[in-house]
């Protein structure tokens, strides 16, 4: 149970951890993180600080059904960056996708080996789903990674919640935070850091919020906030193309996942007149295959356009593939299966209504996040970056944010072994630690604001201005600079945010670090004054793709001023090809 | 990562004089599973161990061709280790063979069975490759051990398991918390039946004590800590100070002369000083000072004494042992009786407990001219009330036995001071057996004895006379009757002492319901519920000096296994897979024998010399972490898998019974070779206990088709590992309740208490299970 | 209106450390109550994955999905074996679906 909250600062006491590696977030990259770096190095100190339990923590908490990248004996890596690239209108870092797909594979096939149930096909190899996903059984996925980091002899905290990076000499040596249960504050100094924590959900307010029961009914895991992008933001690493949000095609109200269950199966996106919209409307553009956000943006079309509602076509499914695709649902989304129950609804019967999903930024399916190199490293020498944290390689899914968590233990390991640690600067220490506690410490008598409060109204402002659902996603520049003054105004009042136990402080700080990466996120919004992926983005006052606007948008945050500095870099193409085609 | 070495399983069949193979078709059999890949070699021979089956398992080992073995047929249990012995020395791991019996399945009988019998052998088959599939090569650990004992109560009981601890050669330490030795029986004044002296005996040991090189007595002592395992335990004994230097005194006595306090007598025996001899039962000669006696401040003493052997500022000293097994024998407590108001105990002069009654015996208080004489002259009245508070729900519900001897005794013992003495015992029943009777017809047929069957009703003093009038209504005579007495003597119970208590809260010994320590009487004898703690005499129960000492010597024979320089645990034991773990601690909890304990981390470690290896910590671990060697949780559940694909007659409900291996298991055996035969359908497995099922295997049986898992373990109180029955019983029914919620009949899980005997019942029980499966329909989950 | 614990069923996980359901929960919203009793801190911010579901060993919890998405009420109860997970799904009208998959297959020894 969750220890009291201190009656002052001095009552906190500082826990002072030493390590080589710590990787900020035990989620699937993170766990992978682990894994490799104590296979490639086993007498290496690797601390994982995780702000749930890593056994559920992060998008794998109830399972999944597939494992969406994974390259067939007919593909290569260099296909895998083709089609990846065509899905968000050819922008993609094709150093980082190419090294990913290279190690894809042995990260997949290192989870059968852990004992991961891969369904096989009568040739016994693993069976396809879909052009690059295999079918699996997966509601252990998240205990199984857990228990071999754990194996592996990482050290791991669970229920610390990380606060920020701690920045000495430019350079990033460790994380600071606090325990959710023990009230303490913690320190952890490393030779090499990874951020892992995931996308960032929660920016914008779902869909299907209300007052009782129904404020989480997210695809995306909600106790994902960004944190780790938001670290990143004050430590003043360079963040990429956070405009790239992604929004899919969700099942309506529950907002569960069918985009990709869909194509599996053959269910086409038909509206209320049974027109099957993505050939009828979107034929040139790739018809059924075309890109994701077309897909997800043609649903809110039709409603607009007066055809709603929109479904995916489950009635022409056979018993045996309704109840396969049922089983599918229950390895990823559960709940998915007694919401249809709680409508009484049989699949075959009554199509599966769908809808677009409220936006997030996750550089696991987007290119947004860290600015890496191949190392993973991000523009702050000993700053890594592995999964849905890092950007420029979209469609990882499961499989890629693995191995991209391979791929950043490698680097990190490269780069600590010529890494110093300087004295620990306690002036930054003792500034963090009174910030982490000041909402805890206002007093009984403190008139201010709730965590919850505050949240709710940013969701409500980056939903009407800053393209969310309720808008169909749409933005223009007016509104957007009508999003950015007032997320100042609120981070400006986060000094009367208060909470009345740890729980609530830890929303305090999910509601900061959400503030930040809102922030930076609109900046990105503004910058890219075109409509290139429409539903992700969609400029009412930019309809049109702008050519020079054909590379990445960048950003940076001073630390000391927090001003938002916007640039650009060049688009470099590796794999040759149409860059619009899979 | 380097691919595992793949399954080569030996299927060695044994079809002595031809009988398997008239019981079923085994080429059948052999074609069913000739497919698989892991079975390497399928061989049926007349016997396996005659010379050539011998040569022929030690080849198919040693080159290579099998490195699993499934032996099927019936085999003896020396057979059985024969076998494995014989794996060994070709260089399998010994854990890696196992044994299938259909037999024991009813897999038996006439050619008109033979087709049944066929479908039943495969579907054995399939479960016994399941489980064969997943063994694992356990080894023995070897742990430290000591080659001592500690010894806890330096009374009767105690003092024997030192003296025979000591004859076998192992280093002995006893404690005793007070400052002489011998206990209860040092306060009597005679044995029964021979009415010898129980000093002699009691001197006897002490001197043999005192002279042993390998025994060590500590007086003034009590055991303040335990830590470590059984075979390697840290004891802590702290000594109260003496005050008296045991080296330098002479017992010359120049202290008494100048001592100031006087200790008032607490059991007739006259005053004694502060400072006094502690008597020929003790270790030494030296004196001690009572200090909680002396007059604040005072020190007079000290400088007195020639010898200067008195050190009023002595501290405790604090003793660490390590022994390797501890027999406690804190001994009894006479019940306090002056809880029993109608008797006038502590109220009325002139009403002894029969333990004050031995005082006043060896003061020979009777005989003539003594004082305990008749006032007025004439013969001396004495009464003798049985079972009082005994036998009684507002006191002692239970009775002692050993009472009505001990008053026999006493009457024979008093006649010899004061022959003409008139005694009255009041009795319920008198409960003199075996050969006491005849010490009851002795006492019958002295002079002025008489026996009223009946309870006292009231007890008062007369006044003038100085007696006790006890009024009482002879139940044989139906007549009332007042009788005055001289004395009255109450023949009260016995108690655990308030040391038993202490040591029973100390160490964490359960107590069983009337108070005495627990052991399990048929199966762990001497044993506490502690693996390593053993205990003897009256703190286990009323018993008399001859069972004591009986007791005493059995407690040290068992405990013999950990006195030594290691001790060895043969698998199966719990292994526990820490990745998975996440600290709930149910195992720690459901351990009747306490062997788990928690490090640094929080998980639970068992300890082996601790672990009795039932596998009740594998049955209640929600994650199913912990492992019993080979008889894991994920092994039954392969098994029932296998059996689910394989139902021998379509269109009966099939079912599964867990057994336990102890008792349910046999009446299953039983049945067998009864030719009681079982349903088509119905199979079962054993576990060591019942409470090593857990509900992952139960889950697993029900949703992958078996229509009913019958889980049969002990009756309550009779469970071998104290409460194995009561824990599956209680997580099947939490598990019961999930399954009516999932629409499913809870009557599909089913418990009963079936003992070693029940082979007929276990029959019966099995058909009409099978006949209310039926009418529940097959299992929802069936495909 | 997710997880819902049974009282009766509950047995705080024995007032060890911390119960399991609180142990494993995501999003930090399960704990024990007064009463000694699990319940959820607040029902809206559920993801309902179900880890307190499948964790809790006496079955005590259920999940729901919010009023706002679906009606009253449907039962999803999962069934933990050794290496398989059974579902049993239950609609409005009463009607029983069941699942049954491996969710471990044989892992290499570490």
């Amino acid at each position: 149970m969750a220890a009291k909250l201190p009656q002052s600062l001095a009552d906190v006491p500082t826990e002072l951890v030493e390590t080589d590696l710590l990787i900020i977030g035990g989620g699937n990259a993170g766990c992978f993180v682990a894994i490799e770096a104590k296979e490639k190095q086993p007498d290496l100190w690797v601390t994982i600080m995780e702000k749930a339990h890593i056994k559920r923590s992060g998008a794998t908490a109830a399972g999944m059904d597939a494992i969406n990248t994974y390259i067939s004996k007919s593909e290569s890596p260099e296909s895998l960056v083709r089609w990846s690239r065509s899905q968000v209108g050819g922008l993609i870092r094709e150093d980082l996708a190419l090294s990913n797909a290279r190690v894809l594979n042995q990260a997949v096939e290192s989870l059968d080996a852990w004992g991961l149930p891969i369904l096989r096909d009568e040739n016994g190899e693993y069976k396809r789903r879909g052009r690059w996903d295999i079918s699996i059984h997966g509601e252990q996925l998240k205990p199984i990674m857990a228990e071999r980091a754990q194996a592996a002899g990482a050290q791991v905290f669970n229920r610390v919640v990380a606060t920020n990076l701690l920045i000495q000499d430019g350079r990033c040596v460790g994380a600071m935070g606090f325990g959710v249960r023990d009230s303490k504050f913690y320190v952890f100094r490393a030779k090499a850091t990874v951020v892992s924590t995931g996308g960032a959900c929660g920016l914008y307010r779902s869909p299907t919020n209300d007052a009782t029961s129904s404020h989480h009914q997210t695809w995306m895991n909600p106790f994902n906030v960004g944190s780790g992008y938001a670290i990143g933001i004050r430590a003043g690493a360079e963040m990429t193309s956070l405009e790239q949000r992604w929004v899919a095609a969700r099942t309506k109200d529950f907002c569960g996942p069918v985009d990709t269950v869909s194509v599996a199966y053959g269910c086409p996106i038909i509206n209320c007149k049974g027109e099957e919209i993505m050939s009828a409307r979107y034929a040139h553009l790739g018809g059924d295959k075309a890109p994701r956000y077309l897909r997800a943006n043609a649903p809110m079309e039709e409603w607009l356009a007066g055809r709603a509602p929109t479904y995916i076509d489950t009635t022409k499914l056979s018993d045996e593939n309704a109840k396969a695709m049922k089983t599918d649902l229950l390895n990823e989304r559960p709940s998915f299966v007694l919401f249809l129950a709680a409508r009484g609804q049989n699949i075959t019967e009554e199509p599966v209504e769908i809808y677009g999903s409220d936006p997030y930024i996750v550089g696991g399916h987007t290119g947004s996040g860290f600015w890496v190199d191949l190392d993973r490293m991000s523009l702050v020498p000993g700053l890594f970056a592995a999964g849905e944290a890092a950007g420029g390689t979209p469609n990882k899914f499961v499989g890629g944010c693995a191995a991209e968590g391979m791929l950043a233990a490698r680097g990190a390991i490269k780069y600590l072994e010529a890494a110093n640690l300087p004295a620990l600067d306690k002036v930054q220490v003792e500034a963090e630690k009174a910030r982490v506690f000041a909402p805890a410490l206002r007093g009984a008598e403190f008139d201010g604001v709730t965590p919850l409060e505050m949240e709710e109204r940013m969701q409500r402002l980056m939903d009407e201005y800053a393209g969310g659902i309720a808008q169909f996603y749409r933005m223009n520049e007016e509104r957007l600079d009508y999003a950015l003054k007032h997320i100042g105004i609120l981070k400006d009042q986060v000094q009367y945010m208060y909470a009345r136990d740890l729980h609530e402080l830890m929303q305090a700080h999910e509601v900061i670090d959400r503030l930040d990466v809102a922030e930076v996120l609109i900046h990105h919004l503004k910058f890219r004054k075109e409509t290139r992926w429409t539903g992700w983005q969609t400029r009412m006052d930019y309809p049109e793709v702008d050519p020079k606007l054909d590379c990445f948008v960048e950003s940076r945050r001073d630390r000391e001023t927090g001003e938002v500095r916007v640039f650009t870099r060049p688009y470099e193409q590796i794999v040759p090809g149409d860059r619009m085609k899979p | 990562m380097p691919p595992k070495e793949p399954l080569r399983i030996g299927v060695y069949l044994r079809d002595r004089g031809g009988t398997l193979s008239r019981w079923c078709d085994l080429d059948v059999a052999a074609r069913t599973f000739a497919k698989s890949k892991q079975i390497a070699q399928w061989e049926v021979r007349e016997d396996w161990l005659n010379p050539e089956g011998q040569a022929a398992i030690q080849d198919a080992i040693q080159s290579g061709r099998v490195n699993r073995l499934l032996f099927v047929g019936r085999f003896t249990a020396s057979e059985d280790e024969d076998i494995r012995g014989l794996a060994a020395s070709a260089g399998l791991n010994p854990h890696l063979v196992d044994f299938c019996v259909p037999e024991e399945q009813g897999i038996r009988g006439g050619d008109d069975a033979r087709d049944l019998n066929t479908k039943r052998v495969i579907a054995l088959f399939a479960m016994a490759l399941a489980r064969a599939r997943l063994l694992q090569p356990l080894e023995p650990v070897e742990l430290p051990a000591v080659d001592a004992a500690l010894v806890v109560g330096g009374g009767m009981a105690g003092l024997n398991a030192a003296m025979v601890l000591a004859q076998t050669g192992k280093q002995v330490y006893l404690v005793e918390k007070s400052a002489t030795l011998g206990g209860r029986v040092a306060q009597l004044h005679r044995y029964y039946p021979r009415m010898c002296d129980p000093r002699c005996g009691l001197e006897f040991l002490v001197r043999r004590l005192r002279d042993s090189a390998r025994a060590e007595v500590l007086t003034l002592a009590t055991l303040e800590e335990l830590r470590g395992s059984p075979g390697d335990y840290h004891a802590v004994v702290v000594q109260r100070p003496r005050f008296v230097s045991e080296a330098r005194c002479t017992a010359c006595g120049e202290c008494l002369r100048i001592c100031p306090a006087t200790v008032p007598s607490s059991n007739g025996e006259g005053e004694r000083k502060a400072i006094h001899p502690t008597g020929s039962l003790s270790v030494g000669q030296a004196f001690i000072v009572e200090r909680e006696h002396c007059p604040p401040g005072c020190r007079l003493c000290e400088p007195a004494c020639p010898y200067a052997a008195i050190n009023l500022d002595q501290t405790p000293a604090h003793h660490s042992l390590k022994v390797g097994a501890l027999i406690v024998a804190t001994g009894w407590d006479p019940y306090p009786l002056d809880q029993v108001e109608e008797y006038g105990y502590g109220r009325l002069p002139g009403v002894v407990s029969n333990l004050e009654m031995e005082k006043l015996l060896a003061l020979r208080r009777f005989a003539r001219g003594n004082g305990h004489g008749r006032t007025g002259g004439g013969p001396l009245s004495v009464g003798f009330i049985q079972c009082a508070g005994s036998r009684d729900q507002r006191h002692l519900s239970y009775c002692s036995g050993v009472c009505c001897s001990v008053t026999l005794k006493q009457i024979l013992a008093l006649k010899e001071q004061a022959p003409d003495a008139r005694c009255v015992v009041f009795y319920m029943d008198i409960r003199a057996s075996g050969t006491d009777e005849l010490l009851y017809q002795r006492v019958q047929n002295l002079t002025d004895v008489i026996f009223v069957k009946s309870n006292p009703a009231t007890i008062r003093p007369e006044d003038g006379t100085g007696r006790l009038r006890v009024r009482v209504e002879d139940t044989l005579s139906g007549k009332e009757v007042a009788l005055d007495f001289d004395l009255l003597v109450l023949a009260g119970g016995l108690i655990p002492s308030a040391g038993t208590l202490e040591v029973s809260d100390r160490l964490g010994l359960p107590r069983e319901e009337l108070g005495f320590l627990e052991s399990h009487l048929q199966c762990q004898p001497w044993e506490s519920q502690r693996t390593g703690i053993y205990t003897c005499g009256t703190c286990r129960g009323p018993m008399n000096v001859s069972q004591s000492v009986e007791s005493a010597n059995s407690a040290v024979i068992q405990s013999l296994r950990l006195l030594g320089s290691t001790v060895q645990v043969q698998p199966p034991y719990p292994v526990l897979d820490r990745t998975k773990c996440d600290k709930c601690k149910r195992c720690t909890e459901e351990c009747p024998f306490a062997a788990y304990a928690f490090d640094e981390q929080g998980f639970p470690v068992p300890d082996l010399a601790k672990c009795r290896q039932c596998g009740i910590c594998q049955g209640s671990c929600p994650m199913v972490v912990l492992s019993l060697g080979n008889h894991t949780a994920r092994q039954l559940s392969a098994q029932v898998e296998a059996l689910s694909e394989r139902a021998p007659v379509k269109g009966q409900p099939l079912m599964v019974a867990l057994l336990c291996e102890n008792d349910a298991a046999h009446a299953a055996v039983g049945a067998a070779r009864l030719g009681l035969d079982p349903p088509p359908n119905a199979f079962f497995l054993t576990v060591p206990c019942a409470g090593a099922i857990n509900n992952a295997t139960i889950a697993d049986a029900l949703s992958c088709g078996i229509d009913g898992v019958l889980v049969g373990g002990c009756r309550d109180g009779q469970c071998h590992y104290v409460r194995g029955n009561e824990l599956v019983r209680k997580r099947s029914s939490d598990l019961a309740e999930k399954l009516r919620k999932m629409r499913m009949d809870e009557a599909r899980i089913r418990f009963e208490a079936i003992e070693v005997n029940d082979a007929r019942r276990y029959r019966d029980l099995l058909h009409e299970y099978v006949a209310e499966l039926t009418r529940l329909g097959p299992n929802p989950f069936r495909v | 209106m997710p997880p819902r614990v049974d009282k009766k069923l509950c047995d705080s996980c024995k007032a060890q450390q911390e119960p399991l359901c609180e142990q494993i929960c995501p999003g930090d919203l399960m704990t024990l109550g007064q009463d000694g009793k699990a319940y959820c801190r607040s029902a809206r911010d559920c993801w309902d994955c179900m880890s307190c579901t499948k964790a809790c060993p006496v079955g005590a919890i259920e999940t729901r999905v919010p009023y706002q998405i679906g009606y009253h009420v449907a039962k999803l109860i999962p069934l933990m074996g050794t290496d398989t997970i059974t579902w049993t799904c239950i609609d409005l009208q009463g009607n029983v679906e069941r699942f049954r998959y491996r969710n471990r297959g044989e892992a290499e020894a570490f």
